[in-house]
């Protein structure tokens, strides 16, 4: 699914955000990131989702090279990359169906499609009661979880969280790392960035280990 | 396909949704762009009407030939038969010195005018209409005209057509300029509320951008509210150059009864109209486009 060998990133002005960086996440698997803040953990993130390119080495996601991507194909990768942001980016001008409805609509849905998948979404995250409340009127957790619902609405094969719990308590940190959980299952491949290791849950998985920008064995 | 007409009407509805968000400033802009649209509008009406004037002046192509004054009968029939050997004259008539002198006294008021002169001080002359008004042609015709036997003057009304039509072309040449600068400044008003849209939506593209949009997608609707924008402004502008000739019509009218004219002040033509709505819109798509790409490349620069 994804393959990096010897990626580097350095940022203008010589930041070095990632360094020498191999590594090989599997289809299907789920995968910690951890690092202490500025170990280059969302560097890592976005350099998987082509927001940022790579200075050195390559990296491939379903078998694309990110850095030869044109920039027209980018947004083709990305509507099969389910992207969660600590900050949930959710757009607060509209209600939270149509939040969930925005990745449909990019990609084309009818609108009866749309609706039906927006709310079979709204419900994995247990938010279907909420649909016409406004993103302003959610608790923390509950915008993480929208921001959760809008990025698998499209059935995307990889998820990408960046801090997903980072701005929660552990109980509504817990309550999300059970649902990537069942994405897992459900044979989505999940990459999870975080600092806080108490969110890791418990068990095989697998964690990738940052420290300033190398990786740790 | 489909999915292709759903983004458009999208698109389109978004772009009646921004408009109507924001009522006030849509509608300062429509007078904006309205207003600086109608000058070239009514210039170019102008210009229209003052062409249709010039083709209506009857005496406009005339030229009046002269002849000496010991030019007998013999000589006019000569020059009658010289006459009818030279190319692009369309009508010619004869006025003989008595009947100038009658018209004369007669537009004068005097009725013994020819019995108070001792002798008839004016010529004998041709009145010749040429077949066309092109002012080079007329320049030839009356140098031909000249070296006929017996011609004392030859005066043409190839100066006046030429200043007219310099002062046409000089008309339409500004006209050009105005459309020209106006669309410049068009470009730049569509192009400005557009950027100020994309700063108020940033959040939107941003996202949309981060979960697979294209540039496309992104650019459309700031393209159709150009588009609709610089549409609705010459719908303005239309209204603006229909107002203000109706406004005029009645001292065009009774003015062109004092000349007994049959002029009637004309308005913008439906196709006139159409190239207006179209030049219009498509000036804001154009400033719609420069201010999105701009915006879209900073995104790319800045994730």
């Amino acid at each position: 699914m994804i393959t990096l060998a010897h990626v580097s990133k350095r940022y203008p002005g010589g930041y070095e955000a990632l360094k020498d960086v191999s590594l090989d996440i599997a289809n299907g698997e789920m995968v910690f990131v951890t690092g202490h803040s500025g170990a280059g953990k969302s560097t890592l993130i976005k350099l998987i989702a082509a927001i940022e390119r790579p200075t050195g080495g390559t990296i491939t996601v379903n078998r694309q090279a990110i850095g030869k991507l044109r920039r027209g194909a980018v947004p083709y990768l990305r509507r099969n990359i389910g992207l969660i942001f600590q900050d949930h980016k959710l757009l607060f001008d509209r209600n939270v169906i149509q939040n969930v409805l925005l990745p449909l609509h990019i990609a084309g849905f009818n609108r009866h499609d749309a609706a039906a998948r927006a709310r079979a979404a709204l419900d994995k995250v247990g938010l279907l009661q909420r649909e016409k409340a406004h993103p302003v009127t959610l608790s923390g957790g509950e915008q993480q979880r929208l921001c959760i619902a809008r990025a698998i609405v499209s059935r995307p094969s990889l998820l990408l969280a960046d801090e997903p719990t980072g701005n929660l308590d552990s109980e509504y940190a817990s309550e999300i790392m059970v649902m990537f959980k069942a994405f897992n299952q459900a044979g989505t491949t999940v990459v999870i960035s975080t600092h806080d290791h108490s969110a890791i849950a418990a068990g095989n998985t697998r964690i990738i280990r940052l420290d300033h920008g190398s990786l740790q064995t | 396909m489909k999915a292709w007409l759903t983004h458009h009407r999208q698109a389109l509805i978004s772009s009646f949704a921004q408009l109507l968000k924001t009522p006030f400033a849509s509608l300062f802009t429509l007078l904006a762009i309205g207003v600086s649209l109608s000058l070239p509008a009514g210039l170019y009406l102008l210009l229209q009407n003052m062409t249709q004037i010039v083709g209506a002046l009857p005496a406009q192509t005339e030229i009046t030939v002269f002849m000496q004054n010991d030019a007998g009968a013999g000589d006019i029939s000569a020059f009658k038969s010289r006459l009818a050997h030279i190319a692009g004259i369309r009508d010619s008539r004869f006025v003989s010195r008595n009947t100038a002198l009658a018209a004369l006294s007669l537009q004068m008021g005097i009725p013994d005018l020819a019995s108070e002169l001792p002798e008839n001080p004016l010529p004998d002359a041709w009145v010749i209409v040429p077949s066309t008004a092109e002012p080079a042609t007329l320049k030839q015709l009356a140098a031909s005209l000249r070296t006929l036997p017996k011609v004392a003057l030859v005066q043409s009304d190839e100066q006046w057509a030429q200043r007219l039509q310099a002062l046409l072309a000089l008309g339409r040449y500004m006209f050009t300029l105005l459309a020209c600068i106006l669309a410049v400044a068009l470009i730049s008003i569509s192009g400005n509320t557009i950027r100020l849209q994309i700063l108020t939506r940033f959040d939107e593209i941003e996202v949309s951008r981060l979960i697979g949009a294209t540039s496309g997608y992104i650019r459309r609707p700031f393209l159709y509210f150009g588009a609709l924008q610089g549409m609705l402004g010459g719908l303005v502008a239309w209204l603006a150059v229909t107002i203000a000739t109706m406004q005029l019509e009645p001292y065009i009218h009774s003015l062109t009864q004092l000349y007994a004219s049959p002029f009637r002040l004309r308005t913008l033509s439906i196709e006139e109209i159409m190239i207006l709505l179209l030049g219009a819109s498509a000036i804001g798509w154009v400033g719609a486009y420069l201010a999105v790409g701009r915006t879209l490349a900073q995104i790319e620069k800045s994730p």
